[in-house]
């Protein structure tokens, strides 16, 4: 941001006097006209998190993307040569979708309805009945390429022709040096995942997990008060930070959480998803819990436009939000821990995986209510507290975007 | 009856066979059609027997899992479903909860 200021008597919201206090708009929730902007001016132009390199571990290794919010499907692949590469998923002869498989492994991506064969770095290796076509170069007619880059193991696409800039620098240093040195590589040996079609927004389902102050409320039954505490009873965050683009927040556990008698068990044998407590400040990265809180959770970091990445002691997740119309989104959640060591392990991360979902299951009950009242139109602003900056400034970066 | 077996020391948890299962789905649809007495009585069955349970799991590699073994950790797994239900919720269902069935396992 512009501009930051840092006296301690401010609230974390007012460090940042661009992103301002006052009430935001509902329109970019409901409109039809802002989510074509969206698709044109972000989607298409910026960096996109699809995955993480353990889906493609072995040359030849590959999954698909659909990418409805910019009208195609992508492939990414593991070349021979071991480098992580994406391409639009259309044969170059009239078009049809080259991969029908959401993932696989090939040599070769042979398309199933004449037969051309493409190699996994995108050149066109074969056409079938060659000469009956007329002057044809080869050379320039391999698959559509896509950029594509990795970061700490996390696969980006840029939809743009010509980034406008590289991923490190869409990043940003102040973001990657706050989550430089996590452990990503050695945490990722297991990874449970779920997807959902929502009838909300996509930014109605971000916001329900870019913000702790619900937590104590909605989540009462499951982790209200693994958060929240005697000391803390709105599970107030340990810092905010915002960057240029991304945000992060740092927030503690209760060190009075009492675990249920499953949960308890569970902990014998391993990590179950963000609910542990570190007390091993030294284990960390610098970077990672920012404020050295004795009794830190988790840190949060939300990646423009529609990333959130959960890092904690031996745990990680991310959510991320896809466009599909003004009131559609998928919503996709991926868990990571390390293998297990053995089967009681499993049963840690069985209990950590359900646990978690049913959580889930709790957001999930008020995006499709929330649009449909957002809908009715009866309210044009909606009301963000301190806790909820993050939202704010996603909101502010998206109107950058959108006016460039 | 071989098929049904599991691992001698834990035979008496037999006749919960069927929270046997092996996929997320299939546990989790388990979990919605029961009633909570009959979640309970399954939890109360298995929670007293879970740390020797988890002890003898805790000898078990990941790889090349015997069928009984398999079938005692698919009960596991089971109990790991409907804990919620008995801790959290005090029913079946997820409280006000999104619908689970729309909710799709990509890992299995």
């Amino acid at each position: 941001m512009a501009s930051v200021q840092t006296s301690r008597d401010l609230k974390w919201t007012e460090r940042y006097p661009d992103i301002g206090t006052g009430p935001v708009p509902v329109e970019p929730y409901i409109s039809r006209e802002y989510f074509e902007k969206e698709r044109d001016r972000i989607f298409s132009k910026v960096w996109l998190n699809v995955g993480r390199i353990e889906q493609i571990p072995n040359a030849g290794d590959y999954f698909v993307k659909e990418l409805a919010v910019c009208k195609t499907s992508i492939i990414i692949v593991r070349g021979k040569d071991g480098t992580v590469r994406a391409f639009h998923n259309m044969c170059t002869h009239r078009g049809n979708q080259l991969v029908w498989d959401s993932k696989g492994t090939c040599r070769a991506f042979t398309c199933r309805f004449h037969g051309w064969v493409y190699n996994t770095d995108g050149s066109l290796r074969h056409v079938t009945d060659e000469d009956n076509f007329f002057d044809m170069d080869k050379a320039s007619m391999g698959m559509s390429p896509v950029s594509a880059d990795v970061w700490n193991g996390f696969i980006f696409i840029n939809i743009d022709a010509n980034p406008s800039e590289s991923l490190s620098d869409y990043l940003g240093t102040e973001l990657q040096a706050s989550i430089a040195g996590y452990p990503f590589d050695k945490l990722s040996g297991n990874c449970f995942s779920w997807y959902t079609d929502v009838n909300a927004n996509w930014k109605v389902a971000h916001d329900a997990f870019a913000e702790i102050y619900h937590i104590p409320t909605l989540h009462h039954r499951m982790i209200g008060n693994v958060y929240a505490s005697k000391s803390n009873p709105w599970a107030n965050a340990l810092e905010f930070a915002l960057y240029d683009k991304h945000g992060r927040v740092s927030l503690a556990a209760n060190p009075e959480w009492n675990p249920t008698a499953v949960e308890t068990l569970a902990g014998k044998f391993g990590d179950v998803v963000l609910q542990q407590v570190n007390t091993d400040k030294a284990s960390f990265p610098p970077g990672v819990n920012p404020t050295d809180a004795e009794n830190w959770s988790f840190d949060g970091i939300s990646l423009f436009p529609n990333c959130l990445l959960y890092v904690s002691n031996a745990t990680y997740l991310t959510h991320t939000f896809w466009p599909l119309a003004e009131d559609r989104c998928r919503w996709e959640i991926r868990t990571y821990s390390p293998r297990a060591a053995n089967l009681a392990g499993r049963f840690s991360q069985e209990y950590g995986k359900c646990f978690f979902r049913d959580t889930l299951l709790e957001d999930g009950s008020t995006l499709e209510r929330t649009q449909t009242m957002l809908m009715s139109g009866v309210k044009k602003e909606i009301y963000l507290q301190d806790q909820e900056l993050i939202l704010r400034h996603r909101l502010k970066v998206a109107e950058r975007y959108i006016n460039a | 009856m071989i098929e049904s077996d599991l691992p001698k020391p834990f035979k008496d948890l037999e006749k919960y066979l069927d929270w046997s299962l092996p996929t997320e789905r299939e546990r989790s649809a388990k979990r919605q059609a029961s009633d909570i007495g009959v979640l309970t009585e399954f939890y109360e069955a298995m929670l007293p027997r879970m740390d020797d349970v988890l002890g003898f799991l805790s000898e078990h590699p990941l790889d090349n899992i015997p069928d009984d073994v398999e079938r005692l950790l698919n009960l596991t797994f089971s109990l790991a479903e409907i804990a919620p239900a008995i801790e959290n919720f005090d029913q079946a269902n997820v409280v006000n909860g999104y619908d689970v069935a729309r909710f799709n396992a990509a890992h299995e």
